[in-house]
């Protein structure tokens, strides 16, 4: 007797560890990721080259935060990056036009709030799928921003004017560091806690999460459906806009055909990491943090590999997949562990 | 000529049994109608007739052949055609594709000749005087067309017997008339039919015998023309014994619901007052519009006409969160799909609807709601462990305390619930009962949907009986006899030779 219920409490034990490690597989991922850099960089790895992971990381973790809360929602924002290229290239002409970093981020902010609002009314209250809204979007913002490039500002890239006095300050914003952490991690980890601070403590938060999980029964418990999944597109515009106006002050240009290519897969990618499901419902937006900068890590090993760039998305596929199947096999684990206790 | 004969027919599940020693004749060309309230084992009889369910004991014979422990394919091949509540449809392929479903004609090179499966749909619809396009999508069917096209389907299979469960359910009174005529119609062929329904005027229509099952036995069997809606209404409740000890006098209050001649979709004019602190039981037999009530008056559906008053204000463009705000709350039917959100705690599931109605204030206090939380575990009794656990590691009876709980949480003076003991144990429900009077005492308004009568009689102060989409009776609780609600549920009442 005494036996046997040592044993229950064995398994209860295991199983609870590993419903632990199934919550927070993107830790061991990217620790896996990170001891890699560390043991390929042997000796050459300095503090600044590990903060320089979460300066690069910023861009596509902030947009990966909208995103992960639109995939909560059971969506998906394939035009995250074409909004960051609409957005950062017609905010080089705001900022070349009135010199200011101050209305060029609130031009950003208020921009991506508009693109988000376009994507969240078709979505949300028109009810269109959010894939083929968000497909035509992708081909829209992108093609406008290469348009008004060639047609209206007749150059090869959207560059900001180097001539201006604010120019020195704006570009130093992306440059510049706090005691050793560039200050654009900063804001990086600034919109980690709020993102997981919305998604934890708020009604709102919660009521995206009712949403993905059984949209009927969040409908009837009496949210308002239309209005919160309209939000969460909002919410990805805006952070496009925040993730525009880094890009701009890390690089003082815009090339509209290739900034934020690709960023919508990498963007999911790190979701899909971080442990949200696919299905809407389910998920932390902390490790989004965390597959954000496994990805940046990638980039890092193969450089200081000297391996060629092309190999790139070989590597950061296959980790996708091995995260995934990670997430599937833990919850069989655990199963099995349960049973042979039970 | 008896085609199909059942004798001593026995089943029962983990030791409860269901049926026992039944017996059930159908000859050849007659409608039989099998009678019977819900769980008297109408639908296992059924199943275990079409191969569903194997039988524990009893022999059957179609046709002068034995049936060994058939599978559905067995059953299908025999000529036994179980035409489903729901039905098996493709709704997205065509009417013609339907029918010659595995079945296909196939023409030279393996390709399919379309041309012929047409023509041969159309001489099928002709014969039976069906008007439906072979070509049309069945998705574009009403729902009396895919009633007609499961039989057509089930005809093209050369089926002898045709079991019918409550086909008229979704249909109006000219299309079950339709629908009358077409059974009539191959019945003179020598098709047989097993009808099962509730509704008496149909019954004596369009049957020649019938079978009463109670408590998993016959208890009345004959010729239709030997009987009368009263005498099968009786047999089919038998004598009901009804366990008192919920119900407590009370002091009722102002009125709180008003409708004045309601209209919407799926009933109308319905005219109803109640008053805080009572408890109103209604109902009728399925999609006689009950909850199609219940979600307009709480939002979910537009009102199409009439006047519904909450507390003395006007209700005209309701949503659900305006119902909300003047105090109506509804326990939806479907636990699982309409109110359970599976991937959420407890104490998330719980507070979902208070959050609602306090957008405005964006923090959760986290402290407060698990204080509140122990005061309706409490109060409710919800067994469990956490107040993280998710909800779907609850028992049935405990997720819907659960999301009773949601409601009075949000302070609600009316509360609507569909079919709230549905999918729960004995015991939950008890309590269920027990919280109803509770919450009346305290000035909360009750109405409950519910297919069983002795809940009304337990709990109830009124019934109120439905009927295709309108009020049949208003019975006080002094009246309520299931004898009497099954005659006005059924539409028996409405028959000539009755009077109550």
């Amino acid at each position: 007797m005494t036996q046997q219920t040592t044993g229950v409490h064995a398994g209860r034990k295991h199983s609870g560890a590993l419903k632990t490690l199934g919550n927070y597989s993107f830790i061991l991922i990217f620790l896996c990721i990170f001891l890699a850099y560390i043991w390929i960089n042997y000796g050459a790895t300095t503090l600044s080259g590990v903060m320089n992971i979460l300066r690069h990381s910023t861009v596509v973790g902030i947009i990966a935060f909208g995103m992960g809360l639109v995939i909560i929602t059971g969506g998906i924002d394939l035009s995250v990056g074409s909004m960051l290229s609409l957005i950062g290239g017609f905010s080089v002409e705001v900022f070349n036009r009135t010199n200011s970093p101050i209305l060029t981020l609130l031009f950003a902010l208020a921009f991506g709030l508009v693109l988000g609002l376009i994507n969240g009314l078709l979505i949300g209250k028109i009810k269109m799928p959010a894939f083929i809204v968000t497909l035509a979007t992708m081909m829209i913002y992108r093609s406008m921003a290469q348009y008004y490039l060639r047609v209206a500002v007749r150059k090869s890239i959207y560059n900001m004017n180097g001539q201006l006095s604010a120019y020195d300050a704006f570009y130093g914003f992306g440059q510049t560091k706090f005691v050793q952490i560039p200050v654009v991690g900063l804001v990086f980890a600034a919109v980690t806690v709020i993102m997981v601070f919305i998604t934890t403590s708020t009604k709102y938060g919660k009521s995206v999460y009712a949403i993905g999980s059984n949209e009927r029964a969040a409908q009837l418990a009496g949210i308002n459906v239309p209005w919160t999944r309209s939000a969460v597109y909002m919410i990805t515009g805006v952070l496009c806009g925040l993730a525009a106006f880094i890009w701009l002050a890390m690089n003082g240009s815009v090339d509209p055909a290739t900034l934020g290519k690709s960023n919508e897969m990498y963007a999911i990618a790190a979701v899909v990491i971080g442990g949200v499901s696919m299905a809407g419902g389910k998920g932390k937006l902390l490790g989004i943090m965390f597959g954000a900068m496994s990805y940046t890590i990638i980039d890092k090993i193969i450089a200081s590999l000297k391996m060629d760039a092309l190999i790139n998305d070989t590597i950061k596929g296959t980790i996708l997949l091995i995260a995934v199947l990670i997430q599937i096999l833990i919850p069989v684990i655990r199963g099995k562990v349960m049973k042979r206790a039970g | 000529m008896d085609l199909l004969q059942m004798t001593g027919i026995s089943k029962s599940f983990f030791g409860v049994s269901v049926l026992d020693r039944v017996d059930l004749t159908v000859r050849k060309g007659e409608v039989h109608a099998l009678l019977g309230e819900n769980g008297a084992g109408k639908s296992t009889l059924m199943n275990i007739l079409a191969g569903v369910l194997p039988r524990d004991a009893g022999n059957i014979t179609l046709d002068e052949r034995p049936m060994e422990h058939a599978a559905v394919k067995d059953a299908e091949a025999a000529g036994i055609a179980f035409v489903h509540q729901e039905l098996n449809l493709f709704n997205d392929l065509t009417v013609y594709e339907n029918i010659f479903l595995r079945k296909e004609i196939i023409g030279a090179l393996g390709m399919l000749n379309k041309r012929a499966m047409i023509r041969h749909c159309r001489e099928l619809f002709e014969k039976l005087a069906v008007d439906i396009d072979p070509s049309t999508m069945v998705s574009e069917l009403e729902t009396s067309k895919k009633q007609l096209l499961e039989i057509a389907k089930a005809l093209f299979a050369e089926a002898k017997l045709f079991i019918l469960d409550e086909p008229t359910t979704a249909l109006n009174n000219s299309e079950i008339e339709h629908l009358f005529s077409i059974i009539r119609r191959l019945k003179a062929d020598g098709k047989s039919f097993i009808f099962i329904s509730h509704k008496m005027n149909e019954i004596f229509t369009i049957a020649d015998r019938y079978t009463v099952l109670n408590g998993g036995r016959v208890v009345m069997a004959g010729d239709i023309a030997d009987t009368t809606p009263r005498e099968v209404t009786r047999h089919m409740v038998g004598s009901g014994y009804v366990e008192q000890g919920y119900f407590a006098e009370r002091k009722l209050g102002k009125t709180s619901l008003e409708l004045r001649g309601l209209c919407g979709e799926g009933f109308s004019s319905i005219s109803l007052t109640a008053r805080e602190g009572e408890v109103i039981g209604l109902t009728g037999l399925k999609g006689a519009g009950i909850s199609e009530l219940f979600q307009t008056i709480f939002g979910v559906s537009p009102i199409t006409g009439g006047e519904l008053e909450v507390f003395g204000k006007k209700a005209a463009r309701q949503t659900i969160r305006s119902a909300m705000r003047a105090g109506v709350a509804m326990v939806a039917a479907n636990r699982k799909e309409n109110s359970v959100i599976p991937d959420m705690s407890l104490l998330e599931n719980l507070y979902q609807s208070e959050h609602a109605l306090s957008m405005g204030r964006q923090l959760i206090r986290a402290r407060m709601e698990l204080h509140n939380y122990q005061g309706w575990k409490n109060k409710l009794n919800i067994k469990a462990d956490s107040p993280q656990e998710l909800i779907t590691s609850l028992s049935g009876g405990n997720q819907q305390k659960v999301i009773l709980a949601r409601w009075l949480n949000t302070k609600a003076r009316v509360l609507l619930m569909d079919n709230p003991t549905q999918g729960i144990d004995v015991g939950a429900k008890a309590e269920i009962y027990r919280l109803i009077q509770e919450l009346a005492r305290s000035g909360i308004t009750v109405l409950f949907n519910t297919l069983e009568i002795p809940e009304i009689q337990k709990v109830a102060d009124r019934c109120v009986v439905f009927f295709h989409g309108s009020i049949q009776a208003e019975l006080e609780r002094g009246d309520i006899t299931e004898e009497k609600v099954m005659l006005y549920a059924t539409g028996a009442a409405n028959m000539r030779e009755v009077s109550v």
